[in-house]
């Protein structure tokens, strides 16, 4: 029986198809994520950030409260991991794509410099100076915020973000293990190596770090504190980092060294395998009670609330120095929101920052990410809050410690090369005055 | 002895195939027709009608084929040579990624900077990436060899195994790697618990003495089951009747390896060595996951990365380092390849 075969498709019909479907494509790729133009309040709006879990918790229930309050709205919440990591390049497309409408970061415009340069600048400083920003002037809600806040995102009059907090960091521990030992939170370093001898003593793991994946940038919880209660204390204003940018100090000052002596003898209390140990496991470890405290910053307290709701914490500052007044708690200004000059929903990214600002919105916020607040006023019913006490929101700025390391400085000034002779000193490789002399031996004043 | 080997590589043929070619030819008897043997001797047009193949395709399968090819070229071009050569030309200058800040030309100052400043440890990352290849090519291979023997066999408990060992391909890097972190953790991973066994404790991703070796075992661990298959291929196209041949004449294990399995082998020893070689010198993912480039695992390829996007990200000197490791992997590349192919000619015949 003949069987008509079935016409077989034209080369021709092929190839057309594929050409068309490969302009289309193209066509698509060539589109921008355009969200209809500078000028109007509504359509979608893009913000970026890092993954900061509580944070992202926070930022998604505020989009659902704005579009609710501005129906046609519609917030497109873009994340990558770490900010140091994939989240750089996501910032780095956004701005220069001019795809985003709000970007956030962790650093500030403040301090600059005394003399600026291409290599002594952060990005985000670089970016602020260059205008890739735009002036938040006149906007109503700036006036909620503190003037220290404030003025760490302002370059000649103009401001060019929004500090939307300040994340606190130093020793969390675990109240009930404290009890059990009968021990209080130390004030003094003498105090603070009793805490440690005791639970060591005891076959109790003193303190937790994970510098896993991280490296030795993770001991900033350790020496930050030692610097600013050691050396900080003995400066004009209490700032390093000015002191080093103007020569007025250096690295080889005998109060660096002490730190550094100080930093190598806490070391010994650290859980063994320290270094192995991931970064992003140290809440978890905390919150199972494998140590009596954690070192760490309060962006980590809902992950330990989260990992063991009964667990009850307090907080300290690490003490470095036997005059209680001058340990204080660090802290670091975090979550800075900015709208690149370029956005394509300007209004729009406007109207978010002054929806985020208010009260109610802004203390929700705060209660979720942990935050301690940057406004002038507020109350406030986060676990942070009620782990840092007396301490929440009072902290010295991480900034006035270490001054901007570039990558353009030399070898051992180095952002990714400072903290590794931190590490050399706690493991006794090399001593503090050697690591002094190598910090010093390239540094470049520029004040 | 003939082991009916093709020249060209890729293993033996059968022996239909061997019997059917005849010495000196290299293609099938073509029907005659124009151009062929009534075309007139002498003279440039007719020598190139000799040398023209017969049409075996129609027209339009033709051009969907010429299509096909330039929409490769175009793909390859578009998302390959472009980016390598702005790479290689933001190199040259000082671009940072900056929206509205213009960028100058700074000549070679970035490769300068990388010997002369010792700006990003780049000394130290060579160092990292040679023991890292070397490591990584030498062993990997090896293992596979062997694994490829095993495998290479009918059964059901082979078919498993080659599945398990394909398996770490399947999962990942990141997978993967999170796996063996897991594993490696040292405050209650499987690793710990041994390793306290003998009385000891390690930080073992977090240890400068354990770090590379772990990072070459996980890199090893992912990539086996590739090079393996890659192996098993290569066996498979061994010719039995040529280990028949040899069995009859009572070859021994090791000299049927040596001198059978081993040169017939060359084309995927070729492929495999070239692949981990060029895939090590070039590889970033791995150490991002396992160790961020800490404790002395610092390679060329995590270098560029870290420079580019890490902390105190810097866009050209990022482009410098990773244009340079290109050349060098070019220039590491290029003569290997030449030598592995002249093996092959010498083994192979």
């Amino acid at each position: 029986m003949y069987k008509r075969k079935r016409p077989r498709t034209s080369p021709r019909r092929s190839l057309a198809a594929v050409a068309v479907i490969g302009l289309a494509a193209a066509g698509l790729a060539a589109c921008g994520s355009s969200s209809g133009g500078s000028g109007k309040a509504t359509g979608t709006l893009k913000i970026i950030t890092w993954v900061n879990p509580p944070a992202i918790t926070a930022f998604k229930k505020i989009d659902a409260e704005f579009e609710k309050a501005n129906p046609g709205v519609h917030v497109d919440l873009g994340s990558a991991e770490n900010v140091n990591g994939p989240y750089k390049t996501l910032l780095h497309t956004a701005v220069s794509g001019s795809s985003a409408d709000i970007v956030t970061l962790n650093q500030q415009v403040q301090p600059l410099p005394p003399q600026m340069t291409t290599s002594n600048l952060s990005e985000w400083q670089d970016w602020a100076v260059h205008g890739v920003f735009a002036p938040l002037n006149g906007q109503s809600y700036l006036k909620d915020y503190t003037s220290a806040a404030n003025a760490t995102e302002t370059y000649q009059g103009k401001q060019y973000g929004v500090v939307s907090g300040m994340y606190q960091e130093g020793i969390f521990y675990n109240k009930a293990i404290f009890a059990r030992y009968h021990l209080s939170p130390p004030t003094t370093y003498s105090q603070f190596l009793t805490v440690l001898r005791t639970l060591k003593s005891h076959g109790v793991t003193p303190m937790w770090l994970g510098l896993g994946a991280v490296g030795p940038t993770y001991l900033q919880f350790i020496y930050y504190p030692l610097m600013h209660s050691l050396w900080g204390a003995k400066l004009p204003g209490g700032n390093i980092a000015t002191a080093l940018q103007k020569g007025t100090t250096k690295w080889t000052d005998p109060a660096f060294a002490t730190a550094m002596s100080e930093e190598k003898t806490l070391g010994q209390y650290l859980e063994p395998g320290y270094t192995g140990e991931a970064w992003q496991g140290m809440p978890g470890a905390f919150a199972a009670g494998k140590a009596a405290m954690l070192l760490d910053g309060s962006w980590d307290l809902a992950t330990v609330q989260q990992a063991n709701p009964k667990i009850q914490v307090g907080y300290f500052p690490v003490p470095g120095s036997n005059t209680a007044a001058d340990n204080a708690s660090i802290g670091t200004y975090d979550l800075t929101f900015s709208i690149p000059n370029a956005s394509p929903n300007k209004t729009l990214a406007e109207k978010w920052l002054a929806f985020f600002s208010t009260p109610k919105i802004y203390s929700q916020y705060v209660d979720i990410t942990g935050i301690s607040s940057s406004q002038t006023s507020g109350t406030f019913n986060s676990f942070a809050s009620h782990v840092l006490g007396s301490y929440f929101g009072k902290a010295a700025l991480t900034s006035t410690v270490l001054p901007f390391l570039s990558d353009n400085a030399s070898y051992w000034d180095q952002p990714a090369n400072w903290p590794t002779l931190q590490q050399d000193v706690i493991n006794g490789s090399k001593t503090p005055q050697q690591v002094g002399q190598l910090y010093q031996s390239g540094w470049k004043v520029s004040g | 002895m003939s082991t009916g080997v093709n020249p060209a590589g890729g293993g033996a043929v059968s022996p239909a195939a061997r019997d059917a070619a005849q010495p000196g030819t290299a293609t099938a008897e073509r029907p005659a027709g124009p151009g062929t043997a009534s075309a007139p001797a002498g003279g440039w047009l007719s020598r190139w009608r000799r040398r023209r193949p017969a049409r075996l395709l129609s027209m339009p399968s033709r051009l969907a084929m010429w299509g096909g090819v330039v929409l490769a070229l175009g793909a390859y071009t578009l998302f390959g040579l472009v980016p390598t050569v702005g790479n290689a030309l933001i190199s040259l200058t000082d671009y940072q990624d900056f929206p509205g800040e213009p960028f100058n030309f700074i000549g070679l100052s970035n490769y300068t900077d990388m010997f002369t400043n010792e700006r990003p440890g780049v000394t130290a990352a060579i160092k990292a990436t040679i023991i890292f290849v070397l490591a990584v090519t030498i062993v990997q291979n090896a293992i596979a060899m062997m694994l490829a023997h095993r495998l290479s066999g009918p059964g059901r408990t082979t078919a498993i195994l080659r599945v398990l060992v394909f398996l770490p391909a399947v999962l990942g890097v990141v997978v993967g790697g999170l796996i063996w972190i897991l594993i490696f953790s040292p405050s209650g991973g499987p690793a710990a618990s041994v390793w306290s066994l003998f009385g000891a404790s390690s930080s073992f991703f977090g240890s400068p003495s354990l770090a590379m070796p772990l990072v070459i075992f996980v890199q090893i661990w992912l990539s086996l089951g590739f090079t393996s298959l890659v192996f098993i291929g290569g066996l498979k196209a061994i010719d039995p009747a040529i280990y028949e041949a040899a069995q009859i004449d009572g070859i021994r294990r090791w000299q049927r390896f040596r001198r059978i399995t081993w040169p017939l082998m060359a084309p995927s020893v070729t492929a495999n060595v070239l692949l981990a070689v060029v895939g090590a010198m070039t590889v970033f993912q791995t150490i991002y996951v396992l160790t961020d480039g800490q404790n002395g695992t610092m390679t060329l390829g995590m270098l560029s990365f870290n420079t580019a996007f890490g902390t105190g990200s810097n866009l050209a000197f990022g482009a410098a380092v990773s244009t340079s490791l290109f050349l060098v992997t070019l220039v590491l590349a290029v003569p290997l390849m030449w030598i592995l192919r002249w093996r092959e000619r010498r083994l192979l015949g």
